[in-house]
Parts: structure tokens; sequence; C-alpha cells
């Protein structure tokens, strides 16, 4: 295929047509001859099937961030690689510059950089690699939809976890917890930490006679938080979570509070297990302790919301399959009288006898602005009336709701746990 | 994009209806440089063959001429009637020579243009000419248009001097002693239109005058006249079939009569015209003059500039590699189902409902603030918190439904005053 320059060289040398004695002969002869010269370039160029693309780089990168892939361009021919290439990903994987230029000497490589701004969270692909390999006077080249190959490429875009910020605090109020002697919550589920010297000040509640009777001194039993309770984050991915909260869907916002309750949960020695479902289960994480958080982040990075109604029949199968022992499953959806009413209710009891249960909502900011509009201000109040009746419903099965905003929704979530683990509730 | 469909719909439409209208006017408007158009011999709608069987039913011999001279030369002998179906195409010299027929000889003109009627010497100007012709009354003294009756003959009206019918479409008048009748309308003549209204009265009745028609058939320009070999011969004479030069070779073995009732070697353009020049010979053969304008080498610079654009054409057309795809996530807009129960509302003007609805939320909101006890009904409670009248408070709490959307926003208003009213009062 010609270039551009094929053509300028031919309106150039259409300035000489009147010089020559005939001009029809000179239109034959220059034409011809910038034909010739394009394909005499063409067959000069390197060959396309003698390039080879090899990838390295970075595999993941957290959203908001940079990331560099490289690409290696081989050139095996004996002629030296003129090309523009371009290398394209899927647009939202932000990718600069679109095209290289580059040169290679025969028998060498060279490599090129692509950097990346993901706008999304999820898996963004490398698609295709398109190589121009011009001739030397660059009037022609070669081009051939793949030809060579692409290399395989995908770039894992981790969520955020903007609330990561609201850690340190919640952990030195776990600290507080565990570190203190339990001086209130003697509740049934608080575990026996170790007997120690009464000193003024401690509850005279927790002085055990018993043991006091064979020492001399009085003393007292200490309590800590229990450890290795279990904590299921349940995410629901269907129709409810593609709902906006803010900039981003709903949830976006319930994978940001997942990893912050993940977080700390790991910190206080519990069990992190993670479902994510609609009609189907889209991401499980279960177990291992160490490496979990990283674990987490990477199942959770390719979720995205779909438009089915979520099937909780299927949510409670599997927690009740997983979890044998009893366990605090957060389940962050929406507080929807068709998803949960229809949806969740009906199989409530079967979950609620076996495990602690706390419905996470991030809640649609409702319509301050409803004041002037009373049918939007009607619909409003019906839609909260509808909500607090879930609410209630919800409440009758024992079930922990918490309904916040999307600002606070990580933290919110962070604080149930810690009261609930501070309450001896797990 | 509905926006920009309503508008452009209709406007389609119209321009539809007007682009139908403009090319089926176009298709149906005869073409006077058709060879059949007002041809004696053509049987087509356009053509004039009833009419010259109209005139040979009422004894008048038609005589069809090819070549303007001819006809004049006939029509000098007397006692005739020229009819020139399409004066358009008479070369000026002839029509100046119509000033110089007998008296006893009658000229007929179809829809002659300003500047035929100039060089024919007669004083008539074009006035308003009608999109197609109108079938009229004669109104006037004209015995041929009396007779005939109502007639298609208005199309193209004529200003000046002379007997008027048909509201100015058919001029009669004596100019240079000659009869001329001009007429604006050719439907009266044609095939497809002489049967209807008096046109075939009118037609035959303009051109049966006299013993005999001579019908000039030319439908092209036609070369000048030559000059005169004999100029004792030419004092106030036309020039004869014996002056043209082009006679002279093409109808060497035909007799005169041959030419005339036949016409078939009386061919338009002999390669005499070209030599004697003139500025409608040379548009008559031989090859484009254009091609002789420029010099060769413009030419061929301007295929080559052509062949360059296709260069650059091609060149374009090679994208680097197709565009690149990916589905996008779902969203859907917060509060988009309040928003929604909102419009349904009013869309339903379900005013009775709306009203309720904002009716039993003030009412939870005023027994959170106050409490009310069983022996004291919610409105007494709000009367003597507020101050207010009781009537209006029980009207405001449990009145009729609202007439119109501003009876409810003034009920939404007084709702929320209510509630203000009773909280600032505690």
């Amino acid at each position: 295929m010609v270039t551009g320059r094929a053509a300028l060289l031919l309106i150039l040398a259409a300035a000489t047509l009147p010089l020559w004695p005939s001009p029809w002969l000179g239109l034959a002869v220059l034409a011809g001859a910038v034909l010739i010269l394009s394909m005499v370039d063409f067959a000069l160029a390197a060959p396309l099937r003698d390039v080879e693309f090899t990838r390295d780089g970075a595999r993941t990168v957290r959203s908001g961030e940079t990331a560099t892939v490289a690409l290696r361009v081989a050139n095996r021919s004996p002629r030296v690689l003129h090309a523009d290439l371009r290398d394209a990903w899927v647009p939202s994987a932000g990718a600069t510059p679109a095209v290289h230029r580059v040169v290679v000497e025969p028998g060498s490589a060279v490599t090129v950089e692509t950097s990346l701004t993901p706008t999304r969270r999820g898996d963004r692909p490398a698609v295709r690699l398109t190589l121009r390999s011009y001739g030397p006077l660059r009037l022609a080249f070669r081009q051939r939809a793949g030809r060579p190959e692409t290399p395989q490429w995908t770039l894992r875009v981790l969520p955020r976890f903007d609330s990561r910020r609201f850690l340190p605090e919640k952990t030195a109020r776990l600290r507080t917890l565990e570190g203190s002697t339990v001086t209130r919550g003697r509740g049934q589920g608080t575990e026996f930490d170790a007997l120690r010297e009464y000193v003024i000040g401690d509850d005279v509640r927790s002085i055990d006679w018993r043991a006091s009777a064979r020492r001399s001194d009085v003393l007292v039993r200490t309590w800590r938080p229990e450890r290795d309770r279990r904590v299921v984050c349940v995410l629901d991915t269907g129709r409810t979570s593609a709902v906006l909260a803010g900039a981003e869907p709903r949830l976006d916002a319930a994978i940001d509070a997942a990893l912050l309750l993940a977080a700390l949960a790991l910190r206080a020695g519990d069990q992190v297990d993670l479902l994510a479902v609609d009609t189907a289960v889209r991401a499980t994480v279960s177990g291992g302790r160490h490496v979990l958080l990283p674990r987490l982040v990477n199942a959770l990075a390719p979720l995205q919301p779909s438009l089915v109604e979520t099937d909780f029949e299927l949510v409670v199968g599997e927690v009740l399959r997983r979890e044998r022992k009893r366990a605090l499953v957060v389940l962050f959806t929406a507080l929807e009288p068709g998803a949960l009413g229809d949806g969740l209710l009906p199989v409530l009891p079967r979950l609620a006898t076996r495990h602690k249960i706390l419905v996470a909502a991030v809640h649609d900011p409702l319509l301050a602005e409803a004041k002037g509009d009373p049918y939007l201000a009607a619909a409003t109040l019906r839609t909260l009336g509808e909500r607090d009746r879930v609410r209630s419903a919800l409440t009758r099965h024992g079930v922990e709701v918490l309904d916040a905003p999307v600002d606070t929704f990580a933290s919110r979530v962070a604080d149930t746990y810690l009261a609930l683990k501070q309450a001896g509730k797990l | 994009m509905r926006r920009w469909h309503r508008f452009a719909i209709p406007l389609g439409a119209v321009a539809l209806v007007f682009a139908v209208t403009g090319v089926a006017y176009a298709v149906n408007e005869p073409d006077p440089s058709d060879p059949a158009f007002l041809s004696p011999l053509s049987a087509d709608g356009i053509g004039g063959q009833r009419l010259a069987q109209a005139l040979a039913a009422r004894g008048v011999r038609v005589e069809r001429e090819t070549r303007t001279s001819d006809a004049l030369a006939s029509a000098y002998e007397g006692d005739a009637t020229l009819f020139l179906p399409v004066p358009r195409v008479v070369h000026p010299d002839y029509l100046a020579m119509l000033r110089l027929m007998p008296p006893t000889t009658r000229i007929v003109l179809v829809d002659p243009a300003r500047r035929a009627l100039d060089d024919t010497g007669l004083p008539l100007v074009p006035g308003g000419r009608r999109w197609a012709a109108q079938a009229a009354e004669p109104g006037c003294e004209l015995e041929e248009a009396r007779a005939a009756g109502r007639a298609a003959a208005l199309r193209q009206r004529y200003e000046g001097n002379g007997t008027r019918c048909y509201g100015t479409g058919v001029v009669r008048l004596i100019r240079f002693q000659s009869d001329f009748v001009v007429i604006g309308a050719s439907d009266p003549f044609r095939n497809d239109r002489i049967g209807e209204h008096g046109n075939r009265a009118l037609a035959t009745g303009l051109l049966a005058t006299r013993s005999r028609v001579v019908w000039l058939d030319l439908h092209e320009l036609e070369s000048p006249p030559g000059v005169t070999d004999d100029p004792g011969s030419a004092s106030g004479v036309p020039p004869s079939r014996g002056t043209d030069p082009a006679e002279g070779d093409s109808g060497g073995d035909g007799s005169s009569d041959d030419s005339r009732s036949g016409g078939g070697d009386g061919s338009a353009g002999s390669p005499e015209d070209d030599s004697s020049g003139g500025p409608s010979a040379s548009g008559v053969d031989g090859e484009n003059p254009l091609w002789d304008a420029f010099p060769a080498w413009f030419w061929a610079l301007l295929i080559q500039l052509a062949l360059a654009v296709v260069l650059l054409a091609l060149w374009r057309a090679r994208r680097l590699g197709a565009p690149v795809t990916e589905p996008l996530p779902v969203t859907v807009r917060a509060a988009e189902t309040v928003h929604g129960r909102g419009r349904l509302y009013r869309r339903a003007k379900a005013r009775g409902p709306t009203a309720d609805l904002l009716r039993a939320a003030a009412r939870d909101r005023l027994a959170q603030l106050l409490a009310p006890s069983p022996e004291m009904s919610l409105v007494d409670a709000a009367a003597a918190a507020t101050g207010r009248d009781r009537e209006q408070i029980e009207g405001l709490l449990d009145g009729p439904t609202p007439e119109s959307d501003d009876d409810l926003r003034r009920l939404q208003a007084d709702l929320d005053a209510l509630v203000e009213a009773v909280r600032r009062a505690r």
C-alpha cells in the first residue's frame, strides 16, 4: 500500500509536465516511475512475519494509578524495520501513546513502553497490535491484520480501597478492646483469658472467688474478645448493585467496605471468607489468613454489576454449605422491598438460626429537593416507608441492619463489626 | 434525537412532495428539441399527426418542410399558412425574412420567446407564464377562436397590440402586410391534447384559413442562410432551394418534391456549413472545443493530479488496525425508581394517593413529636401545641382530596409548615 509521500511525489512531478515535449508521454513516464519506486520500496520493507512481539510489565494496578507495560519488538529479518506500531487496548485502559514509531536494526530488538491509566476497575485487556512496516523511502508500507501475532496481556485494575484511611483508627479501637481488661460486657460469648491480682477499680463482680480461695490474694478473671471467629462477606452483584451511589455504583462502595472489614477482621484474628453472588457465584475467597487481603482484592477487582435479580436462595445455600461453624454473615445489598422482601425474607430463617446476619446497605441519597414537587415527595415517602418495613421485617428475624450513606458506609460497617465484637455477639 | 425527527419528518415529506412534483413536471413537459414534437409524422403524445390528419380532412394540403429556407420559399408563393411550432430553433436571419411574406400568407408561431419576437419584428413582449396550459374562453373577435370556444390556449401571455384572445394567450396581428398569429401554448396542437375542449377546432381553425399549410418540422439549430448566388433574383425574395449551397450537393439526385414531402435528405449539418462559419456551426459536429482551449500538458497535469488524489485516498483509507470495542458497565441512576414513581403519579394525576401519603407522613411526624395519649387526639394535641384553630388542622390532616396541582402543592407546604410549627413549639 502506498503512503502520502507517493502522492506528494506525483503532485510535485506534475509540475514538470509543461516542460515535456509530449505531456501524455510525460504523464505515463512519471506515473510509471512513481509506481515502480513504490513497488521497489514495498519489496524492500521489512517483512512482517519476521517480527516478534513479547510483552512484559505490570499485571495489576490500583484504580486511579498509572502502570507501564513494555512491548519488545524483535526484528529477525535482514532488513531494518521502520514501522508504526499501534498498541490498541480497550478504551477504558487509558493507554498512551496510541501509536509508537520504532526503528529496529536487523537481528536486534527494541522495547517500547505503553503507560496505562485505567478509568475503571476490572480486567483491561490489550486487544490488538498493528504493525505498519515502511520501506526505506517511505513510499509504501506493508501491513496485515493479525500479523505478527498479538501477545495476550491483561491488566487487572484493583479497587481503590479508599477506606484504608479508616484502618488505623479502627485498629486502635480494636486494640483497646483487646488490651483492656473487660470492665463491662461480660456477655456470654466473651472468652476467658487469664487471672490476675485485683487492683482498685476492677469490677468486683469479676472476682474469681474460687481462685482467690486457693491463693492468699484476691484474683479477678480477665477476658479478651473472641478470636478465631468467622466473618463472611456476601456481595450482592445483582441489579440493585448497579445503582449509582455518588459517582460509582453501589457495588464499588460495597467492595470498599468489605475490604475494610476484612482487613480489620484479620487484625482481630478472625477468619474472613467472601462470596459474590447474583444468579451464580461470581467470586469466592476462603480461608488462608496470611495472604488474604491481596487475594480478596484480586477476587473483587473484576466484579461487575449485572442486571439480574439476585438469587437469595443460592446465597443462603452457599453460605450454609461453606460455613459449618457459627459466623457473622455481612450481606452487602440494598434495602429494597422488591429484591429483599421477595427474595431474602422467605429464606432468611434458615440462615438466621445458624449465623449472625448483618445486612449492610448503601442508601440512596433520598431527595432533599422533593420539597417543591408533591408527587416526587410522595414517591420518596412511599419508598422510605417500604424501606422501613423491610428493615423492621429483617430486625424481627434478629438481623442487624445498617443503612448508611456512601461516604460513611465503610466506616459504619467496621463500627458495627467492632460493636458486635465488643458485645460478644459474634 | 426524537425532537430532531419531529422537525425533519414533516419537512422531509414536504420536500419529497416538491421533488416528486418537480420531476413529474419535468418528465411531462414536452421537449421542443425532441424530433417528435409537433411533427406531422409523429403519432406520439407530443406529435402533431392528428392535427395533420384533421387538416387534411378539411381539404388543406400539408407540406412538411425540414429546412427553413425551403419552408420560406414555399410560403412565399402565397395562399399558405406557415406553421412554426419551434420558433426558437429558426435562425434569426430567417425570422427576419418573415416580414417579406406576401399578404396572403398567414404565419403561426407557437410559444415564441422574446428574442424570436424581436427578430421577427413583432411588437409583442412575453408576459406572465403559467405552470401549465389553462383552458380559457376566447373572449375576442377572432373568428377561429370564437368558433373553437373554450380551449387550452392560455399559457404564455403576450403583451402588445393586435387581437388578443384567450386572456392574451393568443394574439393575432397584421404586420408587414402579413397575418401573424402568436399562440403561447403548444397543447391545442398536440396529439394527446387535441381532443380536449375546443382544441381541435382552434388548431385547425388557425391553420386552415389558407389552402395549404407549410409545416416546418425543425427541432435543432440550423445554419444561417447562405449568400445567394444570384443577386438579381434575390431582391425581396427569400432564399430558395436553389440558392442554398447545401442543396446543391446533397440533393443532386432527388427532386425538390421528394425533399418536401419526405424530408429524408434534408440533413442539417453538411461539411459546407462549417466552412461558411458562424457561432452555431461548430456545435453541430466535431469534437468538444474545450479540448483545444487548453494545452495538452494541462490535461495531462489534471490527470496526474487526479491520480495523486486517488493515491492520497488509498493512503488515508488504510487504517492502522480496526477500532477497539469494549462492553460498558451497567449503571443505574440513583433513586431511579423514586423518580419514576413520582413521574407516574404525576402522569396519572394521582392527587388522592399523593395527598394521602403526604398526610400520613405528616401524621407520623406529629405523632413522634407530640406523643398523643389515647384521651387526647393528635389533632387536639397539635392545636394545643401550636395554638392554631382545631378545625384548620383537622382540615389539613383529613380534608378533601385536592382538586388541582396547585392545591396539592399548597397542601404540601401547609403540612410542612404545621410540622415545623409543632417542632418549634416544643
